[in-house]
């Protein structure tokens, strides 16, 4: 899979986690960037990835992520 | 100095959206709260010294402390569930697993100042144990941690007052040593199923011990026996916490009252907050953990 087509199904999870069918996520895109992304929102963006990639995440991987990107990598080094 | 600005934005750094909830949370505190915090973090720079840490070590373990949380919140949502089932996966996962009890540890302590809703137990601990200054001759206090609860109590008693802490680890003891600075409390290494003091207590605290168990009622009953007919008993637990040692789920408060019902013993007074701020049902539809604290006496 490539990195946006990873991308683009991240931002349709956003669009429902973020309850904003205007969101456009972006590589260096943080939780500074988007109002909504606090830490409830974030667990769920992270239970829907793992969902909708059949993937479980490790504790050490969920320490790393910082910015969309480093989620895309995650999920494509598995 | 200001170790809580540092803290936060090195934080901020290495894990944007908890750097903005801290941001957020630790903004709408008081001087007072910012001044007890950096004294705080003042003596975990000493305490982390005395094994050659500092200041970053004690936020990486924080960092790791959080991931941990939040893969066991992710789990939870998919199975309504804590993945530790029972004291024995705890003491394998955690206790007895030196590598990720020397950075829970430190990434507790941490979290004692940058989670404010254990300031708001706190707070309502404070408030209300003066109230019991004439009647206590003994208090005591099982897992003292650093000693927020027991150190406002030396303040708060009498001076006559005596106090013992007892804990079933040997580095739990080491921290409260560390962190507590009045000097003639006793300090007891046992597990509180095997303590027997000559002397029943007028008051005991107990925070955050009822998840680590299987069995609250049972321990509660146990620490009951050491109370005084007379006595109070100071707990506090959440509900819905999710975390690598936490065994027994409590789904809300009222499961926490059922707890303490059937031990035997009866609130006098209570207090509860969802971690986040947020309504009710929100914190109903994602499972958001809540903090409950509560002063009990025997039937």
């Amino acid at each position: 899979m490539e990195m946006t087509e990873v991308l683009a199904q991240i931002n349709e999870i956003a669009k429902d986690v973020f309850d904003d069918e205007n969101i456009v996520l972006a590589e260096n895109t943080t939780a500074n960037d988007v109002e909504d992304w606090d830490s409830i929102t974030h667990v769920q963006l992270l239970f829907s990835v793992e969902k909708q990639f059949g993937i479980k995440f490790t504790s050490s991987e969920i320490a790393k992520f910082k910015n969309i990107g480093e989620i895309i990598a995650c999920i494509l080094a598995k | 100095m200001n170790y809580l600005d540092d803290i936060i934005a090195k934080i901020a750094t290495e894990n944007p959206v908890h750097g903005k909830k801290l941001r957020k949370n630790i903004g709408k505190q008081s001087q007072e709260y910012k001044d007890k915090a950096n004294e705080f973090f003042s003596t975990y720079i000493s305490f982390a010294k005395k094994t050659d840490k500092d200041l970053d070590y004690g936020i990486a373990c924080y960092l790791r402390m959080l991931a941990d949380v939040n893969q066991e919140y992710i789990a939870f949502l998919e199975t309504g569930e804590y993945t530790t089932k029972s004291f024995e996966d705890a003491n394998r996962r955690v206790y007895n697993n030196p590598e990720v009890m020397e950075y829970y540890m430190h990434g507790l302590l941490m979290s004692q100042y940058l989670w404010v809703h254990h300031n708001d137990i706190y707070k309502f601990f404070v408030g209300n144990i003066t109230k019991h200054k004439t009647e206590v001759s003994n208090y005591l206090e099982i897992g003292a941690g650093h000693g927020m609860y027991i150190s406002e109590a030396t303040k708060l008693l009498s001076d006559t007052t005596s106090f013992d802490v007892v804990d079933i680890s040997p580095t739990s003891l080491e921290i409260s040593k560390s962190f507590i600075e009045k000097q003639d409390i006793n300090y007891m290494l046992s597990d509180i199923y095997e303590y027997e003091p000559s002397e029943k207590y007028d008051f005991i605290t107990m925070g955050e011990v009822l998840e680590h168990v299987e069995d609250p009622i049972s321990l509660l009953k146990c620490v009951s026996g050491l109370l005084k007919d007379s006595g109070t008993l100071f707990i506090t637990a959440p509900a819905n916490a999710p975390a690598i040692d936490h065994i027994y789920l409590f789904k809300n408060a009222e499961d926490i009252r059922d707890v303490i019902t059937a031990a035997g013993l009866t609130i006098t007074k209570e207090y509860a907050e969802f971690v986040e701020d947020v309504s009710p049902e929100i914190a109903e539809q994602y499972k958001i953990a809540l903090m409950y604290g509560a002063f009990l006496k025997k039937q």
